[in-house]
């Protein structure tokens, strides 16, 4: 057996062994009892057998793959990049939507609202200033009650008759004004202007007074102008309100005669 | 659809021709490389090469015979081009570890892997190489001609000397060192 491996290894030595032979030898020199004349020879036939097992890391196989299979990858990405695409572009295009609807419908909402809302207003206004609670309710409350009337698109004949009674018998003078500047809006309402012209016989404050009497002259009430005739007669008035009574009349009567 | 399904195919007869050519790709890379990321990174670039030429590869007789000329001349160039930096490289001890040894067979095994290692290394690069087809991958002397482009006869004479050579080497290593 040495006999042979020592021909082999002479053989191979010269680069004339086999493949065979040359596994011989190999195999022969994995045996750890190996004679110590052969000893010399056996690291590099070990070698050659403990290095032909070696094989790249199992994370150098992994990146090969990654970089040599991207194939069913890559549809798949592209896929559904392009559905994120048009997936984006839907949403834009439905949040858009949505939004020009639900601005729509809060636009429509506040429209409708308005002729809801009037009702609350109305009643506050109408607890506010009913006259049996004058007593309990402070002036500013009052003119605050008045001044949302102009929130109300469009007055009932409750509401003006409550305005006219706050203008002839509410205790405090701003009111009262504030009374006469929201009659104003509804001077087309049945009756105001009436009870505008019947409460300058009842308001004794000079102030009113005037406010009536300009009030009267800018709607260019011709009504008036008997009642604003008497005021300026009234030698118990202030002389500013005779005045400014005097003046009314004229411009009032001046209208009415090229046209008569 | 259909261009994906060739695309498949090729991929499949790929893998199957290649792939299980990587290892010996490998040693072959490390034979000239020594560090195991460098030999990684190398063939990878072999790898990537003969993909993009798939399409020529079957006017190839071999392919493996062309993916190791190409890893041979791929690791050369980078040899070349490092030449300067030249780092020693860690050398992977546990690719040697010897089954059921003792401890101190074990490290003398290894030691002595790595002094051959370093022995085939020191080696002209034709002798290493037909060496290292020859001892460790089993070519035949007509594989290595293929891969080589030598003569049998060459092959030979060449695969003789390197065996002496190493021999010689390692014989001469040892004396030295059992001398102190």
């Amino acid at each position: 057996m040495n006999q042979d491996i020592e021909v082999l290894l002479e053989k191979y030595y010269d680069g004339d062994t086999t493949l065979e032979e040359e596994k011989v030898l190999k195999s022969f020199f994995q045996n750890e009892n190996v004679p110590a004349h052969l000893q010399s020879h056996a690291a590099q036939f070990r070698y050659y057998v403990e290095s032909a097992h070696e094989q790249p890391t199992i994370t150098f196989d992994e990146r090969l793959n990654l970089i040599l299979n991207p194939a069913p990858e890559k549809p798949i990405k592209k896929l559904t990049s392009w559905f994120m695409r048009i997936a984006a572009g839907l949403a834009l295009v439905l949040v858009g939507f949505g939004g020009g609807a639900l601005y729509n419908k809060l636009q429509n909402n506040s429209v409708a609202d308005v002729a809801e809302i009037d009702v609350a207003p109305i009643q506050e206004i109408k607890t506010v200033l009913a006259f049996e609670h004058t007593q309990s309710t402070s002036a500013s409350e009052r003119i605050q009650a008045v001044n949302q009337s102009y929130t109300l698109s469009k007055a009932d004949q409750d509401i003006t008759q409550l305005l006219v009674n706050t203008l002839n018998f509410d205790p405090n003078v701003n009111v009262r004004l504030a009374s006469c500047q929201a009659l104003l809006r509804f001077k087309d309402e049945q009756g105001v202007t009436e009870s505008l012209i019947q409460s300058l016989g009842i308001q004794t404050d000079p102030i009113l007074q005037i406010t009536l009497i300009e009030t009267l002259v800018a709607i260019k009430e011709k009504r008036a102008v008997d009642q604003i005739q008497q005021l300026a007669k009234d030698q118990q008035i202030l002389e500013a309100v005779r005045t400014k009574a005097q003046e009314g009349a004229h411009k009032l009567s001046q209208e009415t005669s090229p046209s008569v | 659809m259909s261009i994906v399904f060739v695309i498949d195919m090729d991929l499949q007869a790929f893998n199957q021709r290649i792939l299980p050519v990587r290892g010996r790709l490998f040693r072959m890379a490390q034979l000239f490389l020594r560090s195991r990321e460098e030999a990684e990174d190398a063939i990878q670039d072999v790898f990537l090469r003969l993909w993009s030429n798939r399409h020529q590869l079957e006017t190839y007789q071999s392919v493996e015979a062309l993916a190791v000329q190409m890893t041979r001349n791929i690791c050369l160039d980078r040899l070349k081009s490092h030449q300067k930096q030249k780092t020693s490289g860690e050398v992977d001890l546990s690719a040697f570890q010897a089954d059921a040894a003792s401890p101190y067979r074990e490290l003398e095994i290894s030691d002595n892997n790595l002094l051959i290692k370093r022995l085939i290394n020191e080696l002209p690069d034709q002798q290493k190489l037909v060496l290292h087809l020859r001892d460790v991958e089993e070519y035949t002397f007509e594989e290595i001609e293929e891969v080589t482009g030598m003569s049998v006869n060459n092959i030979r004479v060449i695969l003789s000397r390197a065996r002496q050579k190493l021999r010689a080497n390692y014989v001469k290593e040892n004396d030295y060192e059992s001398g102190y």
